[in-house]
């Protein structure tokens, strides 16, 4: 596969001569852009705020922390794997790094945080790729187990926050906040690694068939600590964009049902749940799709309810999407 | 009672988009016969049980039975029109006992539960009524073996008394007297219940034990039906595939010289072992015996995928000892694993990230950043030396047939730099035609001719005497015999035979050792 494109893993080449290259098929892949256009278009006729560069920026901010879960995420999902307890990994760092500002230092608590999410991930990844127990039932139950730490550790909400880590969260360079920075970085990262480095192959390999990318000889286990790890690494990440931006860390709400966005937004990126194919492309417009549908709704002043409830059928409309398309194949 | 029941498939025409399958196919079986249904790879010949099947739709035609159409049903109501289906990949149960599995979805209830017991009688009645007697209802279908599967699945197909029943490749991964067994089944069923049977094989010396007519499709068309009687082995080889010869590749006795690069002394595998033997690079081991003698455990532990119990292995003189296959590819020992589906194929992936995929981030493949026009080049050399068809980088690997996949499967080892010092290949040619088996053989040939080393694990006789110039016979995981310059098949067979049975009243000396080319014994 060596396009670049929106449909690595998942359909063939334009060459392909036995593939149904019909219009079927280019309308499922032309779904999700033409789903975001056209909610753009609607919000910008009931709302016209929506449509401003602004309005955009917000979103972008809005969206970062979900999105830089969402990328090592999904790559996780491509091999196979899941992880369930990205929420309470994220209020377990924001925690971390609540309470280390005053002992540590600002680059002393970064570090740590970023430390303590990496670990969980690969504590996560031990269990799953070493002794080869469910990924469910794992990060199910670190998803408990952490949450309980992090509250634990922080009985009371911690706030207050050093002025100099909080630039973080409302600062701009070169006129786009940070936070929309960092996600961009994110992304950029996760396209590339997938589409230039080897290991990208290898991780789709990991999905499509595991006991074939064992026997032609890939790292199986490494690669799969190397993913929880890295995504546990990016939950750290996300901890500390999300905490410099409300400048404090709740242990208990912090980062409540995280993980269903993120599954939402990956799965809306075509991403099916046993894995083994998805673009990291698909995956942003997934995650963009979600943010300008909550964006937009606010916007029009639609109660929450409402907007809870057309994210759930949006993700629904999508997988019905997938299965007409595997039936017809 | 009238005229006998008729099957018949009449111009029946498919296309996928733009590629025509199936140009107009007739077709026509009745109750009581066999007809052996043959074609390449990529002639059409899933596309037409599917259609006939109901799995798909096909354009134009008509399938009748007794002149009422199928098209148009789905899979259950073609079933109910009394044709059945089995598949070549098994399509029962593990975790379900075999009555259980011959029951799936048609059980018999009392009082709104299943009857197990009556159940049990019904299966056990079923399979005696095919003359197998040897298999317990009541155990879970996982302790069967795969002929035994296989036998599951027809008394399955039987329960609903069907009036045809087709079989794709019931043998592909059946040993010579599992297959044996299987053909007496079908034709029990044959001849007890006049039921007309539609049997696709690759193996073309079933035909003349097992069917009345032959069928050729090639290319989407019927080349010619006739009586099994007027047609040879040569003929129909010659209609399936015309470019295929089997003269066979000139064998040279194997000259040993130098010193060794693979030896075995006393190792040991889960039940297999010990086994001790020695190879010259270049040389060629063949690994016969029946399903579950322990060939593929072997090749396994070779390999690195499974643990060496015991017992020494050197390669190049220095003793290793596999923990994954990655290790054992560092050393340039490599296995092309049987059940391509399931253990080697990456469906989803293009042909040239299938072949690549186990070279990515390591030598000869770059290691940090990919090189897309390497990787093409890579592929297109793959491509030329074994004739992979269609020659497209980017075609998935499901789409291949299945002997151009396998072809990509043995390239992965064959790509420039890939350094393998001993290829292990375990049941190479399974579900590959007579074309593209060929092309494979030739390509071992030149592998070989460069010194690699080369082990093949297969339940095919002819293929090992084909390939190997020594065969090792195991039997429940015994190292039977050790034959150097195999040609007759007969005896590998016998020798294989024997140390199933031999393991039940004595031990494996039992094993004659009557011919003069009997090389060293275990």
């Amino acid at each position: 596969m060596t396009d670049t494109g929106l449909t690595r893993g998942t359909t063939g080449a334009p060459l392909d001569p036995k593939a149904e290259k019909d219009w079927f098929e280019l309308a499922v892949a032309a779904a999700l852009p033409m789903a975001i256009a056209l909610l753009a278009l609607f919000f910008y006729i009931k709302a016209p705020v929506f449509m401003t560069v602004n309005n955009w920026i917000a979103i972008s901010v809005q969206v970062s922390a979900l999105m830089t879960i969402s990328i090592p995420f999904a790559l996780l999902l491509m091999a196979g794997k899941i992880d369930l307890s990205v929420g309470s990994t994220l209020a377990l760092c924001g925690v971390v790094a609540g309470l280390s500002f005053e002992p540590l230092g600002i680059t002393g608590a970064v570090l740590l945080t970023l430390a303590v999410g990496t670990v969980v991930g690969m504590i996560n990844g031990v269990f799953v790729s070493s002794l080869g127990m469910s990924p469910i039932i794992v990060t199910l139950g670190t998803l408990t187990l952490i949450r309980g730490l992090a509250q634990w550790l922080a009985p009371n909400p911690i706030f207050g926050f050093p002025e100099e880590f909080l630039v973080i969260g409302y600062e701009r360079v070169l006129g786009l906040p940070i936070l929309t920075w960092i996600m961009l970085a994110v992304i950029g990262l996760g396209v590339g690694v997938m589409a230039l480095l080897p290991i990208g192959p290898q991780i789709v390999a990991l999905g499509v068939n595991k006991r074939a990318a064992f026997l032609v000889g890939l790292r199986v286990k490494a690669i799969g600590i190397g993913l929880y790890a890295a995504t546990g690494f990016f939950v750290a990440v996300a901890a500390l964009m999300s905490i410099s931006r409300i400048n404090s860390a709740p242990a208990g709400t912090l980062g409540i049902g995280v993980e269903l966005s993120v599954l939402t937004a990956v799965l809306l990126g075509g991403i099916p749940f046993t894995g083994g194919k998805g673009s990291v492309l698909r995956v942003v417009l997934g995650v963009w799709l979600l943010g300008m549908l909550s964006n937009g709704l606010i916007l029009m002043n639609v109660p929450t309810e409402l907007s809870l409830m057309t994210t759930g059928l949006v993700l629904i409309v999508a997988a019905a999407l997938d299965v007409l398309r595997a039936r017809r194949s | 009672m009238t005229t006998p029941a008729r099957l018949e498939v009449k111009d029946l025409r498919k296309s996928y988009g733009s590629v025509v399958v199936l140009k107009g196919v007739d077709l026509a079986v009745e109750a009581g016969q066999v007809l052996a249904f043959l074609g390449a790879n990529g002639a059409g010949k899933s596309t037409l049980l599917n259609c006939v099947s109901g799995a798909q739709d096909a354009d134009t035609g008509d399938i009748l039975v007794q002149n009422a159409s199928l098209r148009g049903l789905n899979p259950r109501q073609v079933q109910d029109q009394g044709v059945a289906i089995i598949y070549q990949h098994f399509q029962v149960f593990e975790g379900l006992s075999v009555a259980e599995n011959i029951f799936l979805g048609h059980e018999i209830r009392r009082g709104g539960r299943v009857d197990r017991r009556a159940q049990n009688r019904q299966a056990r009645a079923l399979l005696e009524r095919l003359g197998v007697d040897d298999i317990d209802p009541r155990s879970d279908l996982g302790s069967l073996g795969v002929g035994e599967r296989k036998v599951v699945e027809i008394a399955r197909a039987l329960r609903l008394k069907p009036k045809f029943l087709i079989l794709d490749e019931p043998t592909a991964s059946l040993s010579d007297k599992e297959a044996k067994a299987l053909h007496e089944v079908i034709r029990q069923a044959v001849a007890r219940d006049g039921i007309g049977v539609i049997y696709v094989t690759h193996f073309l010396d079933e035909i003349h034990k097992i069917a009345d007519q032959v069928t050729i499709l090639r290319d989407g068309r019927i080349l010619w039906t006739r009586p099994v009687a007027e047609v040879s082995i040569a003929d129909m080889t010659d209609a399936i595939s015309p470019d295929a010869l089997m003269t066979g590749l000139d064998k040279t006795p194997f000259q040993a010289d130098g010193p060794e690069v693979v030896w075995m002394d006393d190792l040991t595998t889960g039940f297999v072992g010990p086994i001790s033997v020695a190879l010259h690079p270049g040389e060629v081991l063949g690994i016969y015996g029946l399903m579950g003698a322990g060939r593929t455990e072997l090749l396994e532990c070779l390999s690195g995928a499974a643990a060496q119990s015991g017992g020494t292995l050197k390669i190049d003189g220095t003793t290793r000892k596999f923990r994954s296959p990655r290790e054992a590819q560092e050393q340039g020992v490599a296995l092309v694993a049987s059940d391509r589906k399931e253990q080697s194929l990456f469906a989803s992936f293009s042909a040239v990230e299938n072949l690549l995929v186990p070279h990515m981030g390591r030598s000869p493949m770059p290691r940090m950043l990919r090189n897309f026009n390497r990787e093409s080049l890579a592929f297109e050399r793959a491509a030329r030396r074994l004739n992979i068809q269609p020659p497209n980088p980017r075609l998935q690997g499901q789409r291949f047939s299945g002997g151009n996949a396998q072809k990509i499967m043995v390239s992965r080892w064959l790509i420039d730099g890939a350094g393998v010092k001993l290829l292990l290949l375990d049941e190479p040619t399974q579900g590959v035609d007579i074309g593209a088996r060929h092309e494979l053989y030739e390509a071992l040939a030149e592998v070989k001719r460069k010194g690699t080393t080369i082990i093949v694990a297969s339940s095919d006789a002819t293929e090992i005497c084909l390939l190997a110039d020594k065969v090792m016979v195991l039997g429940r995981g015994q190292q039977v015999a050790l034959i150097d310059n195999p040609h007759d098949e007969e005896l590998l067979i016998e020798l294989a035979h024997r140390a199933e049975h031999g393991a039940e009243h004595g031990t494996q000396q039992d094993v004659p050792v009557g011919e003069t080319e009997m090389g060293a014994m275990q």
